[in-house]
This record gives structure tokens, sequence and C-alpha cells, in this order.
């Protein structure tokens, strides 16, 4: 394929949805109304995670990279999801496991694990965008031109997860259109295909994570009530586990990359048949030479994983309570991601909220598929669009470090998102003239036992008592989850404003610089695609404008409406021409010109919504809608203070 | 730094925000549905495609639209919404103090807890909580009839306050039994 038909401006471009998975990775698209995988020219439809590196800087990715994955364990990173938005010094670079690590020589880069591949270092951010690279490309062979993309992550991803999974999207070259929690793409493709309304558990292990959500599905809308998880707990625990043993077995030496990947491979094999046999038979080498079988029984495993287990347990039963849900009013239970094959899980799972779990879908593909109906109604482009809102929840809660070392929470866990809220602050000290703001992610009572997200001073307050100064914090919480932060300082007259972005993203310049120095042609290259960007946004802005003025012309004074058509077919000539800088500021010129009528239409859109129905027209409404009342009732009378 | 409780300093009315009715018994099923119909009208899902301005427009709007519904779910920030509305001040400081039979009460009502918590009985911690929760729904009965006479008489507005001021006590304690119930399961 040639860049030119990559880059073909005039094949519409398609949007898609990718689930970067732990083990593997999916890209799916919907066709005629259906959502499907989409398969790579030998037919295999799961792209495994993972990323050899060779030594002539080439890089391999997929089923060719696992299988130098056991001559190469240095070079070759799989299950790179673990390390996403974590720092150097985290816990999970120090478990089990084949790669070694870059020290870091600043606090910059202490910021992000960093693997060591050959003479150069390599993040989990930059490992992650050579998978979603490998998926643009599958997609691309089938639809041309890929648009709007929507990539799934785990819902108890904190926000550096998040923020690391977005930057690997842009470093791929994709538009994330949006991020999405595994467990309601899951429920999205299950409930738009099954129609079916009513209380769900969602139960979602995968290699690497674990999710469990509880939602409400209602005639198109998917309310998330609560979610809960652990985001370092999966299938790859349950290999390490049975790993450890073969080690033991083989005699190895502590520290043999090689040896080490060479049981986990053996380790997962076993798990796999264990999923339909009773007994395995494994040939490891051992020691000195030769080799050796290993008989394990269903028994064992199950014994050895059963602590893994019931670590998910903890978090399914928090999660009912904080929805207020008994498991008795569930109505089913969904089954995503390819750890909950092992038996002893769903037995588990069964236990644990009272009912068998659904077992109709295919765990591996149930997340992509939803991810690609969510790009295909945030592309406009599906017909039961206007029907479907996912309504998402923040799964950890927001706070600021106070005095004493406490966290104190501005958003709990669970908010629904897009979310916001003020706090205001006073100093405690007389005459101290700055603030240090410290932001966590977490449950923990003390802010050092919480997420650090990011910290930030601001200064310049005049000298005053304890306790006058007036500091106003917002925390807002955009639809993909991601935290935003504002300060200001009010009474004294200085107003200071400090954006805030957590301290794991990358800026938009280190997107660029990396962007950049991944391409071939360097700058030409980088031109052309900053044009192809902005003739996509510039479309994109001008097909929302043609349907607003076929919907809310009327709105407009016809001062106003010829601002609006020449900011319009100023825009279009532009698209036309070959410069990006026309194109961008003219985009911003039709921005300007729709300002005020947009809030003009919302309002009309909210009255539209409201109209007509007091809240007595509504109540008979719901109480219509048979099964949906008892969960809201007995949800509404668990309220907690927020 | 040290925190002030002045929470929603400068949010919108909820009320006004949400297009109900301000009275402390709302149908909390219908504000539900209220909440949906707007959430389908203004979140962000619905502007991936417009301008810069307006997608911004539509995120603020929907943060207003959930904010708004968190604050009239929760029975005391809902009953401070209304006090807010008729000019009154808002938090703690500004409710008269507990009457002595509360206190009592409510201390004796933290023994028995602390007793079946040090004991982990979370069949105990369970019991605690049922009672406390019968009596918060006579408080609330009681905070909607006061926030009705203040409806046709704003003068009697005062007479929330100290029923405002017990049910933070009876949440308090509930919020203790939510903490110890996930302290002791299982």
């Amino acid at each position: 394929m040639t860049l030119l038909e990559i880059f073909d401006p005039k094949a519409a471009a398609r949007p898609v949805g990718i689930d970067l998975g732990t083990t593997n990775s999916l890209v799916a698209r919907v066709r005629d109304d259906k959502p499907q995988v989409i398969a790579d020219c030998n037919g295999a439809r799961l792209l495994p995670s993972a990323v050899h590196y060779d030594a002539r800087g080439a890089v391999i990715v997929g089923q060719p990279a696992l299988e130098l994955a056991a001559a190469h364990p240095r070079e070759t990173i799989v299950s790179v999801k673990r390390f996403m938005g974590r720092g150097a010094d985290d816990a999970e670079t120090k478990r089990l496991g084949t790669y070694d690590f870059a020290a870091a020589s600043t606090p910059e880069e202490a910021k992000s694990v960093r693997f060591k591949v050959h003479d150069k270092v390599v993040t989990p951010v930059e490992v992650s965008a050579e998978i979603l690279k490998a998926l643009r490309l599958l997609a691309e062979d089938e639809l041309r031109t890929v648009g709007g993309v929507v990539i799934t992550v785990p819902a108890y991803f904190d926000d550096a997860q998040r923020q690391a999974t977005k930057d690997a999207g842009r470093l791929a070259g994709l538009d994330v259109l949006r991020l999405l929690n595994e467990p309601t793409a899951a429920a999205l493709a299950y409930g738009l295909e099954k129609q079916q309304n009513g209380l769900f558990a969602v139960y979602d292990l995968g290699g690497g994570t674990f999710d469990v959500t509880i939602l409400l599905l209602d005639n198109g809308v998917f309310q998330v009530k609560s979610t809960g998880g652990d985001s370092a707990l999966g299938g790859d625990d349950m290999d390490r586990a049975l790993a450890t043993r073969f080690l033991g077995e083989m005699g190895a030496p502590e520290g043999d990359h090689g040896l080490v990947r060479l049981a986990l491979d053996a380790a997962r094999q076993a798990k796999h048949g264990l999923t339909d046999f009773e007994t395995v038979e494994i040939e490891l080498p051992i020691k000195g030479g030769g080799t050796k079988k290993i008989v394990v029984t269903r028994g064992e495993f199950d014994a050895l994983i059963a602590p893994i287990v019931e670590r998910t347990g903890v978090a399914c039963r928090r999660a009912l309570r904080d929805a207020g849900v008994q498991p008795s009013e569930l109505d089913g239970v969904i089954l995503v991601g390819g750890s909950t094959r092992v038996p002893y899980v769903r037995a588990f799972v069964e236990k644990v909220f009272g009912k068998k779990p659904l077992g109709d879908i295919n765990p591996d593909e149930v997340v992509a598929l939803g991810a690609a109906i969510q790009a295909d109604i945030l592309a406009g482009e599906n017909a039961h669009g206007g029907e479907v809102l996912l309504l998402d929840v923040l799964p950890l809660s927001l706070g600021l470090e106070t005095m004493g070392g406490v966290a104190e929470k501005i958003l709990p866990r669970n908010t629904t998102i897009p979310a916001g809220a003020r706090q205001v602050f006073t100093t405690y000290a007389d005459n101290q003239t700055g603030f240090d703001l410290h932001i966590v992610q977490g449950e923990r009572e003390l802010a050092a036992d919480c997420r650090s997200l990011a910290r930030f001073v601001l200064k310049g307050i005049p000298r005053m008592p304890a306790g006058l100064a007036r500091l106003e914090v917002t925390f807002r919480v955009d639809a993909d989850g991601l935290l935003s932060v504002t300060a200001k300082e009010t009474t004294t007259g200085v107003e200071q404003h400090v954006e805030v972005v957590p301290s794991y993203g990358l800026t938009d310049e280190e997107v660029e610089t990396m962007l950049l120095s991944a391409l071939d042609h360097g700058e030409e290259d980088f031109e052309r695609r900053r044009l192809i960007e902005a003739r996509v946004e510039a479309e994109q802005v001008l097909a929302a404008t043609r349907k607003a003025l076929a919907a809310d012309a009327d709105l407009l004074s016809d001062e106003e409406r010829e601002r609006v058509t020449k900011a319009m077919t100023d825009l279009e000539s532009a698209v036309a021409g070959e410069r990006t800088a026309p194109i961008t500021t003219r985009t911003e010129a039709l921005d300007d010109a729709t300002h005020a009528w947009a809030g003009r239409r919302m309002d009309r859109a909210v009255a539209r919504a409201i109209e007509g129905k007091n809240l007595d027209d509504i109540e008979k409404e719901v109480s219509d809608a048979a099964g949906v009342d008892a969960h809201v009732e007995a949800h509404a009378s668990m309220t907690r203070p927020s | 730094m040290r925190s002030l409780l002045h929470r929603d300093l400068t949010m919108a009315d909820p009320f006004e925000t949400l297009g109900v009715e301000p009275r402390f018994d709302l149908d909390l099923r219908a504000l539900e549905q209220r909440h949906r119909d707007l959430s389908k009208a203004l979140h962000p899902d619905r502007y991936t495609g417009a301008p810069a301005t307006e997608r911004r427009l539509s995120l603020g709007r929907a943060i207003d639209v959930n904010e708004a519904f968190r604050v009239l779910r929760d029975p005391i920030r809902r009953a401070e919404a209304l006090l807010r509305r008729a000019g009154a001040s808002v938090g703690e400081t500004a409710e008269p103090a507990a009457p002595p039979t509360l206190l009592m009460e409510m201390m004796e009502a933290r023994e028995e807890l602390s007793d079946v918590a040090r004991a982990k009985d979370l069949a105990g911690v369970l019991r605690l909580g049922a009672a406390m929760s019968a009596r918060q729904a006579t408080t609330l009965a009681r905070l909607a009839q006061a926030f009705d006479a203040a409806a046709r008489e704003p003068e009697k507005m005062s007479g929330a306050l100290p029923i405002l001021g017990e049910l933070r006590y009876v949440r308090r304690f509930l919020d203790e039994v939510s903490a110890l119930e996930e302290e002791l399961s299982p």
C-alpha cells in the first residue's frame, strides 16, 4: 500500500473501535449496522500485544514478535499494558518478568517505566503506539482511511493510565474520539444486540487487569452505577503462579530471562489446556540438560489461582454495595476477557453473584465490538445514535492533599462523568505566600497512600494572617475520565489561574517531537499529516454546521446567518487548497461565528428534552417502564452523601 | 492548606439547571429520568464533530447537569440548595446547636456501634444501620414538612434548620456504618 492511498482525502474516513488488551488487541468497525472484528490477511482476528525490537532498529508487532519472545526476552515486550502510566519505581516493574529497565536520571524520566532495548530506551506509551499503528494499518487495508477512533481502557484505570493510553493513540497518528471503559463497551455490544433492559454486572478479567461494573440498561441509556477493580490483576498472575512452580521443578537459576519466558509460556499453555481437560502434561527442560514431564491437574491449578481469583470478589462486593444493589436484583452477569474461560473463575462468579453468567458472547471480542459501535455513534453514522447514551463514572476518588497529609476528596468515586466540583481552601500559617497543591487519586485516607497525579504551586499571595486567603480549586473530569484542575486566589484581587494537566501526560510538543522522529521523511510527512488532520477537522465542523443550519436556522438573525454562511464558504475554499494555516484559522473563524448560536441551540435542545414534561408526567412514564422502578428506588434510598 | 467546607459556592441553582420545582420532597425516580433526558441533549458524545467552542459548552453544561443531579439526589445538599435559594446562610455553623436529647441519643447509638464494631459483628453493624435508616426516613419526612410550611410562609424557613442539623448527625452515623460494613465484609 502506498502513502497516497493511505492519505487519500477523497476516501471517506471510517470510524473504528480498538480494544488495546494486555494479551491481545483487536480492531473492529460497524458495517451494515453490525459491528465486526477486522481480521488480518491470514484470517487472524486477535493481534498478540507483543512488540519486538530487532538489532537493526526494525519493529515487529503481533504473532511474529511473540514467536521471538523466547529467544529475545529482553527485546520483546509483552503485556505492556501493565506498565501504562506507571512510574519507574512502581512495584509492577519488580515482579517476575523478563525485562531490563533503564535507570531514570531525571525526575522527568522517572515519571514512566523505561524499557532498555538494545542501546535505546522505549516507554510503554511508545510500545503501545506500535501496537496501535499495526491495528491502524490492518484497518486501513480494509477501509482505506481510518477516521475517528474509540480506544477502550479498563474501567479501573486511573488518570495517569488513561492519559498514557490517549498519548499512545496520538503517537500512533490516530484521531482519538473517546476513551471508553471496557465493561461499558461490552455492555453496549451486548445490550444493543439483545435489546434487553435491566440491571447487569459485567465481570471483566483480562490478561492483566480486572474490572467489575454494575450498570442499568434502559432503552438505549447505559448508566453505570458503580465500578471497581484492580488494574494489576489478571490471567498473567495465574501464569506467574504456575511458572514459579515450573521454575522450581526446572531447577532454573534466578534471573535467567530466557527460562522465565519459557516457564511463563508453558504455564499459559497448561492454563489453556486445563479449561477443557482435567489434567495436562507439560515437558520442561531441566538444569544440566534433558527434559522432564510434569503433570498438572485442574485441582492443583485451582488451588494455585484461588488467592488471585478471591481478590476479584472483594471488588465485586464493593461495587454491589456502592451501587446499592443486592445480587438477587441483577438481571444478568456478563463475562468479558479471556481469563473468564477458566472454569474456576466461572464457578467463582456464579458464587459471588448467585447466578449463572451469560455464556453466549465471545469474551475476547465483545469489547472491541462495543468500541466500534461507540465510534460509529460518535462519528454520527449510527442509525441508533440518537437513542444510545453511555453515562459512565469516575472509578477512583480525586482529591487534594490538605493539612496533615490527609487526602480531601473533591470528587468521590462513582460520580457520573463528565463531572466538576469546586472546593475552597485557606492558609493555615500566617504570611503564607503560596499554596502547594498536590492532586491525588485513590480511596486511602492519606495522600501518600494514594496515586500522586500532579503537584504545582500557586504563588504571589500577599502576606496575611492564617485563614484569610481564599483558594478556589476546580476539578473537571471530561467524558474520557481525564482530569484538569484550575486554581485561583479570590480575596485579594490577585487572581491566578493555573491550568493543570496531570504530570503523567505528554505535552502536545512532546507528541509532535516523537511523531517527527518516527517518520521516515520527517518534516515533509509531518506537514502532510497536519494538513490531513486540519482538513478532517474542518470537514467535521462544516458537516456539523450544515446539520445545524438545516435544523435551527431560525435561531439566527439575518446578520448572523450571513456571517456563518460566509465563514463556511471561506473554509470550504481553504479545504480545497493545500495549505494548513488558512484551514486552521478559518475553522476558528467559523467556530467564532457559530458561538452564540450554539448556546441558543443547546437551550433549545434542553427545552425539547423537558418539553411538556413536568415531573408528574415523567413519574407516570417511569412507572410504566416495568422492571426499572425497583432498581431506581433501591438506588435512590441508598444514595450516599457526595 | 486547610479545607473550608464551602461547596457549591458559585454553582447555579440545581433546581433551575434540572428544570424542576424547588421543593424538598422530589420524586427521585422522575428526577433521574430528567437527568437522563437532559444528558441526552447535552452530553459531549452528542457534539463530537462540532466546533471547539460548542464542544466546550456542551462539556460545561453536562457537568452542571451531573452536578445538579448529584446535589438534588442527596437530601442534605438538596436542603442546603433550598436554603440558599431563600437567601439563608448555609452550613453547620449557621444552624442552631443540637439539643441535649439528640446528642445523648447519638452518643448512645455510637457506643452501641463501636461495641459491635469491636466484636467484628457485621450483622450487628447492619442491624444498627437499618434502625438508623428507619430513623432517617422520619427525619426526612419532618424536613419535608418544614420546607412545605416555609413554601407557604417564607418566614418559617428557619424551622428547617434544626431538622437539617439532626439529619447531619444521622448521616454521619450512617457513613460510619458504611465504612464498617466495607471493613468487616468478607
